[in-house]
């Protein structure tokens, strides 16, 4: 394997939350994840697979912390796996257009899942306010990137959020962080909405919170099937949004463009 | 002569096949050049056979090196790679880059050879709204757009679905766009002996739109001129008219 001798182990400059000790917000339904201590790994050796949290009592979870060191020891490596990719599609890597590719490649790819560097209470802690407003507040037409965890190619697509406070409310530009927060990850478009409603609703503990997300998936529209018009649709209704019809009506048709 | 046919000895078979008398249809000489070329084509069979397995654990040697280029990427991102979703992604990945760059093996004039046709039309043809995805290859992330395509024709014209295959050999590359317009408009120019090419695309980059400058709807429009199309401003004018939404 082209690994360069500055690839580590992530995880081994994870720090712990303030407040919760050993605990992060996830936003999964219960809320918290007992965040296993990673074994170190030996110089030298590219990263090796993390064993997967099965001692928790837990919902399974696929977060993770990274940091920016992190993203810097492990470019070398990202880069050295890119080159390999385009020698092995034929291209030549020497080529003027393609010499700091790999790089450039790398820090993209890197960006496209800075997800996992981040966490919602960082986002969250300073832009809760008490407000008594109990009308609906929506945020439409967040526009978001992820990429699908099935091929690497990138979604696109919408998001709208909208939620019905609870003598609380959430700095507009907030939700739209949360978005960027799970969006930009390796993921699967049912759970990333899913994700974004229970983060919301955790940190905010509102009446209740709806999440569309319509998208369209380069997998279906670049290869494979190749429909070039497809969208597909997901959401979320939690709370008054699940359980009242004519507020999921209300909030449906103000989304509606 | 008694005794069980043996095809390594052309006599013992010539005999045998005819029965003991010497007289048969085919002379031995006949007989022997027929057998050496039974053996020479089997002969190239195996070179063939062999030459094509080779090919084979080419490909395969070259897809499992991508595939574990792939996993790396994953484990490095920071993502559990024994997680449900991801076991396969390796292969699927893999198999996605190969597609994206399969205009690598395209050849051009195998493409455009089959379908142009003798034609006394000498106005402006056109096929516009052509989809298309490509890689930038500064950053590998797609950018896909429209492609609108004119031609005067010089007594020959070309499959109209042919001049979409052109695109796609030229899209599924690492490209930049300035480039691959050119690539377009210059195939076409050659393959047709053509008057005059027009070739326009207008692309979005998701490298412009997910990260850097993130500006979403910002499109990058090139074009191509080539022929009476760069050198007659009216004809040019008649392409662009007649190509706007």
């Amino acid at each position: 394997m082209e690994c360069s001798k500055h690839c580590h182990q992530y995880g081994q400059s994870e720090k712990k939350d303030a407040g919760d000790s050993d605990a992060v917000i996830v936003g999964h339904f219960d809320g918290k994840m007992v965040r296993k201590p990673t074994l170190p790994a030996a110089a030298g050796e590219c990263s090796s697979s993390q064993t997967p949290n099965t001692s928790s009592s837990v919902v399974e979870s696929r977060e993770r912390t990274r940091s920016v060191e992190d993203n810097e020891m492990s470019l070398p490596c990202l880069a050295a796996a890119y080159t390999t990719i385009l020698r092995g599609l034929g291209e030549d890597p020497q080529r003027q257009g393609l010499l700091k590719t790999p790089w450039r490649a790398a820090e993209a790819m890197q960006f496209f899942t800075k997800g996992y560097q981040e966490k919602i209470m960082d986002v969250m802690n300073d832009a809760i306010f008490d407000e008594d407003h109990d009308e609906m507040v929506i945020v439409k037409d967040i526009d978001m990137f992820s990429m699908c965890e099935h091929h690497l190619v990138p979604i696109i697509g919408r998001v709208h959020i909208g939620y019905l406070p609870n003598k609380r409310v959430l700095g507009l530009s907030k939700l739209a962080r949360i978005v960027e927060i799970y969006c930009r990850r390796l993921q699967v478009q049912e759970r990333l909405t899913k994700q974004i409603a229970v983060a919301i609703t955790e940190a905010l503990q509102p009446s209740g919170v709806g999440v569309v997300i319509e998208a369209t998936h380069m997998c279906m529209v670049m290869r494979g099937v190749q429909k070039m018009n497809s969208k597909t649709v997901t959401s979320t209704m939690l709370g008054v949004f699940r359980e009242d019809p004519k507020t999921r009506d209300e909030f449906l048709t103000l989304i509606r463009r | 002569m008694n005794g069980h046919c043996n095809g390594n000895d052309i006599v013992a078979e010539f005999h045998c096949n005819n029965n003991g008398s010497g007289f048969g249809e085919l002379s031995i000489e006949a007989m022997k050049s027929a057998l050496q070329r039974k053996h020479e084509t089997s002969r190239k069979e195996a070179e063939d056979a062999s030459r094509q397995s080779s090919l084979e654990a080419e490909d395969a040697s070259r897809q499992s090196s991508l595939e574990a280029a792939v996993s790396t990427i994953l484990r490095v991102l920071g993502e559990d790679t024994n997680r449900q979703g991801l076991l396969r992604t390796p292969k699927r990945a893999a198999e996605a880059l190969q597609f994206f760059t399969s205009g690598y093996h395209e050849n051009i004039h195998d493409i455009m050879n089959e379908a142009i046709f003798d034609e006394d039309h000498d106005e402006m043809v056109i096929v516009k709204d052509i989809d298309m995805f490509s890689h930038c290859e500064h950053h590998m992330v797609p950018f896909y757009g429209v492609v609108h395509i004119g031609y005067l024709p010089n007594k020959k014209i070309l499959g109209l679905s042919k001049l979409a295959r052109v695109v796609g050999a030229f899209s599924k590359r690492f490209q930049v766009q300035e480039r691959l317009t050119k690539q377009i408009a210059t195939a076409i120019s050659e393959g047709l002996q053509t008057r005059g090419v027009a070739v326009v695309i207008e692309a979005k980059h998701m490298c412009m739109q997910m990260r850097g400058v993130q500006k979403i709807n910002a499109s990058t429009v090139t074009s191509t001129m080539l022929g009476f199309f760069r050198e007659d401003p009216k004809t040019r004018e008649e392409f662009l008219t007649l190509i706007k939404k």
